[in-house]
């Protein structure tokens, strides 16, 4: 179809959408003030019945935490797609030199960039650590912190230059991390089945009020899930920076699956 | 007032829709499915807004302090996390894509007619 | 706890823990570990499932993760925790998955063996996905798994990584993710008016409250979402992209029970809870049948047209996805065991029939019809397999889809319906068996329309022997050979646990089934007969039969851009059924 027809489509459907639209939102609950009592009990249980200050990470790790698994798959599932399509018969092994476009200027990377790099890599790492830690007390979380800790790969990227970044991160380390995250969380969720209990019921030791070790098995879950942030992240980082690495002799350019 | 935060929903969805219908650019394709993402986020959030309230985070005010809803933050939240990796699933084809065909124009792009 | 209560959690966890097992592990396995692990835990969850839908026609099993029961909140209408709620229907569709899986597993055997046990992983993740999918009671667990089965299913389309894969993956993805967004704003919607997320509450509430465009609105985004899995017209034209091109082991899922998982999802929502809301069950009772109606129509007519086998079989799954929605739109108590039946029988032969088409692409590099031309009478066992699968899919009355097809014409016996069903069966049917007669017999006539189809040479690794690939193909078939009165008993339980109502007497539905198969047989038989028209009256009837095949070619234009124009317009016209109708 061409540009005119798609737009000729396009345009009536939209037309006929934003009046159902109105229409629904002229029905709609008012905004800021919601007819839902789910939030607001949750907010008034959780504190109580888990020794939780975030509330968010109650609904996150405990109260909806087979979502929670759910969407953890869903992460690792993309990033393993990803590596898969990103790698495709390139192969794993570490090749010490980044690639050079021919004709681009090679600039030396200078001191302060090197310094601020390191310096600001292991501040995030420590920084989202410290979120990840706290993810039951403070705004936070695996998710969150996982994924701040994760950045500051990409700092060290620049920082340090292909070759030592390359050297320093393994893909068996990092698919490890996440693999073992994933699982741990899946037992979390399996071994309360084990003993007579609902899949993922929170039956450990619930800790103290907002103290580092709150919430019982919450508090494990929340850091499980930060590692296996950290190891895909780190999974996907990886992949999208071997692109830029010199091609070897034994890359093949594939086509169909052969 | 009452219904900005619906209008602005539908405004981005309906933008993202056309970006994507318009695009020229895989990558720019992609940019605009994002957007549309942010529309379901932004109605999720709205959806659990309470006027005066503050975030569901116990850690300075007691338990009791009106909040918003945090089961719709929690949703939120964890779709981010998993819509940053499909994003880069999206730019992972792309860049395979532009290696076997040497453009990223959807025009161009039409599955299972080599003589394209 | 009851054993049951405590072993239903097992059938998602499960395979979730061990494809997680599998990725840490992936640079330490060996060899042939990965298929070993996948095919033993795919029977177990078959004979997990299976388990549980005969411990459930006394009443679901009901299990509340972390403890988190309704009564917690000490308020009615809120539910604070996600349930899994087993009932018959739901085990049964679960057990067919696995066994679907299984079946795959043993077919790709050695397919992928030189990446580090990834592709068992991402199946290991989709199987996992679909049993969440079919077991949970919540709508946003619904969206998570719903959204998990389609990550995996983009990432298997492209694992090829040839041109056509790669871009038929974007498409797929573009396309199912805005599925996702729509599914999501609808939940949102329905979260806004209900202030809950599980069905059966979410369903009470909707039943005493009058119906409100809020609710509507959710219907119809939830609706498109999963109407865009289940490829009905206008949300279809993805599917013949993405079948096409993926790797035939994942086709076959995709095809057996992915798309159909839509359609069953659907149904769950109607039943449970909208069936209280009178404005959304007319829009399911008309505006769906019609929906169904042109997919049966569109998806037989393509599949006739087309000479790339995978491609044909992906419009003939849309064909029969039609015929599906038919029954679901009638919300009866046999139409819903119709629809289970040919759920199962579908998946069968669809598989079976994609595995063939595997087995092309490893024997002879090519699944065009017209190149493929005679080479068959090597593989002639092949040959019993296709000609069999197609007879069943034209309406062959043996076994569980013509017994499904009964069942649907009896929950809907308008004109419009049957006529929807014979078409698309005997179509696609036809379709099958003229590409059998090409490839295995030896006889063509001149090709008209398919000429001009889509088509591409490819390849699929062919290391594995004929026997090992034939296997699963002989098995799936043999149980879709069984008549479904084995588990009449089963099946009316499963059918009234989701939707309750009587049973009419049954009917002899052997008129049309003698019409539909009649039909299967004489349109491909008239086909390889055809001679080149050489009269000046044969050309001009022969370029008016191609014109409407070569317009809806090119509507089937392989550009994402102008799919998303489609969806919207299929979204525009629910929205407004559901304003003006």
């Amino acid at each position: 179809m061409t540009q005119f027809w798609r737009l000729a489509l396009l345009i009536p459907a939209l037309v006929v959408l934003a009046i159902a639209a109105g229409h629904v939102i002229l029905t709609l609950p008012a905004f800021g003030d919601p007819l839902s009592q789910y939030g607001a009990t949750v907010d008034a249980l959780a504190p109580i019945l888990r020794n939780v200050s975030n509330m968010v990470s109650a609904v996150n790790f405990d109260i909806r935490s087979i979502d929670t698994l759910g969407e953890e798959s869903m992460l690792i599932c993309a990033v393993t797609a990803t590596v898969v399509l990103l790698r495709g018969r390139r192969g794993e092994e570490i090749v010490e030199r980044a690639g050079h476009l021919p004709g681009r200027e090679w600039l030396e990377r200078s001191d302060a960039t090197v310094l601020v790099c390191r310096l600001i890599a292991t501040a995030l790492f420590l920084f989202g650590l410290s979120v990840i830690l706290h993810g039951t007390v403070t705004p936070g979380g695996g998710f969150q912190g996982g994924a701040i800790a994760a950045s500051g790969f990409i700092l060290i990227y620049l920082g340090e230059g292909y070759s030592t970044w390359r050297r320093m991160l393994h893909s068996e380390v990092l698919v490890a991390v996440e693999g073992f995250g994933g699982l741990a969380f899946a037992l979390a969720a399996a071994i309360p089945l084990a003993f007579g209990y609902a899949a993922m019921q929170n039956v450990l030791p619930l800790g103290t009020w907002k103290d580092l070790y709150s919430g019982g098995l919450m508090a494990i879950v929340n850091l499980v899930i930060g590692a296996a942030v950290i190891g895909s992240f780190g999974m996907l980082l990886l992949e999208f920076m071997e692109e830029t690495r010199a091609p070897k002799a034994g890359d093949i350019e594939d086509e169909a699956a052969t | 007032m009452n219904v900005l935060a619906w209008c602005v929903v539908a405004w981005l969805f309906g933008v993202g829709i056309y970006g994507i219908v318009t695009s020229r650019h895989y990558v720019h394709m992609i940019g605009c499915l994002t957007v549309c993402q942010s529309a379901t986020y932004v109605l999720l959030l709205g959806i659990g807004y309470r006027w005066g309230a503050g975030p569901p985070i116990f850690y300075d005010h007691p338990p009791g302090t009106p909040a918003v809803d945090p089961v719709m933050q929690a949703l939120v939240l964890t779709d981010i996390v998993v819509s940053a990796a499909m994003t880069a699933l999206l730019l992972a084809i792309a860049l395979q894509v532009h290696k076997r065909r040497g453009t990223l124009d959807p025009q161009h792009l039409r599955p299972l007619r080599p003589s394209e | 706890m009851p054993l049951a209560h405590q072993l239903a959690p097992l059938a998602v966890l499960a395979p979730l823990g061990i494809a997680f097992l599998m990725l840490a592990l992936s640079h330490w396995l060996p060899p042939r570990s990965a298929d070993i692990t996948a095919v033993i835990v795919s029977l177990a969850l078959v004979a997990l499932c299976g388990w549980l839908a005969a411990q459930s026609l006394h009443g679901p099993i009901v299990h509340w993760f972390g403890a988190w029961t309704p009564e917690i909140s000490g308020k009615p209408g809120v539910v604070l925790g996600i349930a899994f709620s087993v009932d018959p229907a739901s085990a049964m569709v679960a057990a067919f998955c696995a066994l679907l899986f299984a079946a795959t597993f043993v077919f790709a055997w050695g397919y992928f063996d030189h990446i580090h046990a990834h592709f068992h992983v991402l199946m290991l993740l989709f199987l996992a996905a679909m049993i969440g999918f079919c077991l949970t009671r919540d709508l946003f667990n619904l969206f998570v798994w719903f959204e998990l089965m389609g990550i995996a299913a983009f990432a298997l389309t492209a694992y090829p990584l040839g041109k056509s894969s790669l871009e038929g993956a974007f498409n797929f993805t573009i396309t199912n993710a805005l599925g996702s967004f729509l599914m999501l704003a609808g939940v949102g919607l329905l979260y806004a008016r209900t202030g809950t997320l599980d069905f059966v509450t979410m369903g009470r509430v909707i039943a005493s409250v009058p119906p409100d465009p809020v609710i509507a609105g959710g219907f119809c985004l939830i609706a498109a979402a999963l109407l865009t899995k289940a490829a009905i017209v206008p949300f279809h034209m993805w599917l013949s992209d993405a079948h096409a091109v993926a790797p035939s082991p994942v086709s076959v899922i995709f095809s057996g029970v992915m798309v159909s998982l839509g359609l069953f999802g659907l149904l769950k929502l109607i039943a449970i809870v909208f069936a209280g809301n009178a404005q959304v069950m007319m829009l399911v009772h008309v505006g769906l049948f019609w929906l169904g109606f042109a997919t049966a129509l569109i998806g037989g007519l393509m599949a006739w047209a087309q000479r790339h086998l995978k491609r044909l079989l992906a419009f003939s799954t849309i064909a029969h996805l039609g015929i599906m929605l038919i029954a679901v739109a009638s919300v009866s108590a046999i139409g819903t065991e119709g629809f289970l039946v040919y759920l199962v029988g579908h998946g069968l032969v669809k598989g079976t029939l994609f595995m063939i088409a595997g087995i092309f692409l490893a024997r002879f590099d090519s699944v065009d019809e017209l190149e493929l031309y005679g080479e068959g009478r090597r593989i002639w066992p092949v040959g019993i397999a296709m000609g069999t699968a197609g007879l069943l899919l034209g309406g062959l009355p043996w076994g569980l889809l013509h017994d499904a097809t009964d069942a649907m014409h009896e929950g809907d016996s308008g004109t419009a319906a049957l006529a929807a069903i014979i078409v698309g069966t005997a179509l696609t049917g036809a379709a099958v068996l003229r590409a059998a007669g090409r490839v295995f017999l030896g006889c063509s006539g001149v090709p008209a329309v398919e000429l001009t189809a889509p088509t591409e040479r490819e390849r699929e690794k062919g290391n594995r022997p004929l026997w090992l690939m034939l296997l699963p193909c002989m098995v799936l078939l043999a149980i879709a050979l069984l008549p479904a009165d084995l588990v009449e008993s089963f099946l009316h339980h499963a059918a009234t646990g989701l939707v309750p109502g009587k049973f009419p007497p049954p009917k002899s539905g052997m008129l049309l089934a003698a019409i539909t198969f009649a039909l299967t047989i004489l349109i491909p038989a008239a086909s390889l007969l055809r001679r080149r028209p050489t009269r000046w009256i044969a050309r001009r009837i022969a370029r008016f039969e191609a014109a409407p095949f070569k317009a809806m070619q090119i509507l089937h234009s392989g550009r994402v851009t102008d799919y998303v124009v489609w969806m919207m317009v299929g979204l525009a016209v629910l929205a407004g059924w559901l304003k003006f109708g």
